[in-house]
């Protein structure tokens, strides 16, 4: 059951077209998973079009709106769209995962899965001028090594649990970890766990030979 | 017939979005079935000057607050068929199709080429399509190589690595362990890492 949500005034941001792009991204994908989101989204966007539309002020007596109407009752209708390439489910190890819509296109770029250390695996996605997104798959028993954030760090479960010594996540959950956050995700589902994750600052490992990442962390999950 | 279809701006100051709805919903329809010219104008008169104020406050330039009237008015008459009455009332449905225009003209203006688009985020004019995509075939470094990595290094540059990163001291405690001078812990630190950042790229 989703039980982490972002919270009303980040769906807000988000109805409003003006979050970061990679939050939009998370959470577009969470709002595709969640029923309860949708709803509150659909309610938020309907107000903000009340809002946002309601009437039309003086300054908008413009001639030019005439010719544009004619100009565009002149074009033919469009009845099929350009096919956009998507990708619906995202196999590791012969298994496959169902992709919520809003990451179907990113995850076209996806590239090739890497074993890490632990359990631990991870596909960087391209996500152009935001940088990096990662799948990370954690097999039964698979953890990050312990961590805090220098940024923030979005997380999405698209399948499966995990917990980090503080909470348990389920499909679904959507996660906001910053700089006050140490935690060390493990997952000890016996399906393992698939998540989707962004951060815009690399991690900083805080325990044991994980500290050895550090200079390097830009390379992993980042 | 051209007076009966132009804009009739009283109109459309006086009347509420949500009193119209059925209204507006009717035209829709009639857009989509029929390319019912009449009831596009009853849309474009009361929309496009709705859409004009919320552009203008949201983008500030006049010329570019236009472009998304004729986008967004572009989309209700070649999209109609894609307005879904149960799903949200007309007004909803042209405000979400400016507010990804907007959206996407922003991306546009800050130079984003790969970025995300609006039809990720709300896929309000978007029918779903399948075609599994191409997956890229990159090498990359796991933890565990960084490891073995380290076995490359000299050893005195391996005993210092070691004490910062993996035990966590500072360069001055090192220095002292080793009683050898602070600088020279940092130049074995800054080349150390320098080769791993080589040894990195080789095997990327």
């Amino acid at each position: 059951m989703i039980k982490y949500h972002p919270d009303h005034n980040q769906l807000l941001q988000f109805a409003r077209g003006e979050a970061e792009p990679a939050w939009a991204l998370l959470i577009a994908a969470h709002v595709d998973m969640c029923p309860h989101c949708q709803d509150e989204l659909d309610s938020i966007t309907e107000k903000l079009s009340e809002q946002l539309l309601p009437e039309a002020s003086l300054a908008t007596t413009d001639i030019s709106f005439d010719s544009m109407m004619f100009d565009i009752m002149k074009l033919e209708p469009i009845e099929t769209e350009t096919v956009i390439p998507e990708k619906h489910f995202l196999e590791w190890e012969g298994r496959q995962f169902e992709l919520p819509r809003a990451l179907r296109r990113v995850a076209t770029k996806t590239e090739s899965w890497t074993k890490l250390v632990g359990k631990l695996w991870q596909a960087p996605v391209d996500l152009g001028d935001m940088g990096k997104g990662h799948f990370i798959y954690m097999e039964k028993g698979g953890s990050v090594p312990e961590h805090t954030h220098r940024g923030n760090e979005l997380t999405l479960v698209i399948n499966g649990e995990f917990e980090d010594g503080h909470r348990c996540y389920d499909t679904g959950d959507f996660i906001l970890m910053n700089q006050d956050n140490t935690h060390m995700p493990v997952s000890n589902h016996d399906d393992g766990c698939l998540v989707f994750s962004f951060v815009d600052q690399p991690l900083h490992f805080t325990s044991g030979l994980a500290r050895l990442l550090n200079p390097f962390s830009h390379l992993f999950f980042k | 017939m051209l007076v009966g279809m132009s804009v009739t701006k009283e109109q459309a100051r006086v009347r509420e979005p949500k009193e119209c709805a059925n209204e507006m919903s009717d035209c829709l329809r009639k857009v989509a079935e029929q390319r019912c010219r009449v009831s596009f104008s009853t849309l474009f008169s009361f929309f496009a000057p709705r859409v004009k104020s919320y552009a203008l406050r949201q983008i500030g330039n006049d010329a570019l607050a236009m472009e998304l009237v004729q986008d967004t008015m572009t989309n209700v008459w070649q999209k109609a068929h894609l307005f879904n009455q149960e799903k949200g009332s007309p007004s909803t449905w042209i405000f979400t199709i400016a507010r990804n225009i907007r959206f996407d003209m922003l991306r546009k203006q800050q130079n984003r080429k790969e970025d995300i688009c609006s039809d990720d985020l709300w896929p309000v004019l978007v029918e779903q399509t399948a075609d599994p995509g191409e997956v890229d075939i990159e090498e990359q470094t796991t933890l565990d190589q960084v490891g073995e990595y380290l076995d490359k290094l000299p050893a005195k540059q391996q005993v210092v690595i070691e004490a910062i990163y993996v035990k966590g001291k500072s360069q001055q405690e090192v220095a002292d362990e080793l009683q050898i001078p602070l600088g020279t812990v940092k130049s074995r630190t800054r080349l150390a890492l320098q080769r791993l950042r080589e040894i990195l790229k080789e095997h990327d």
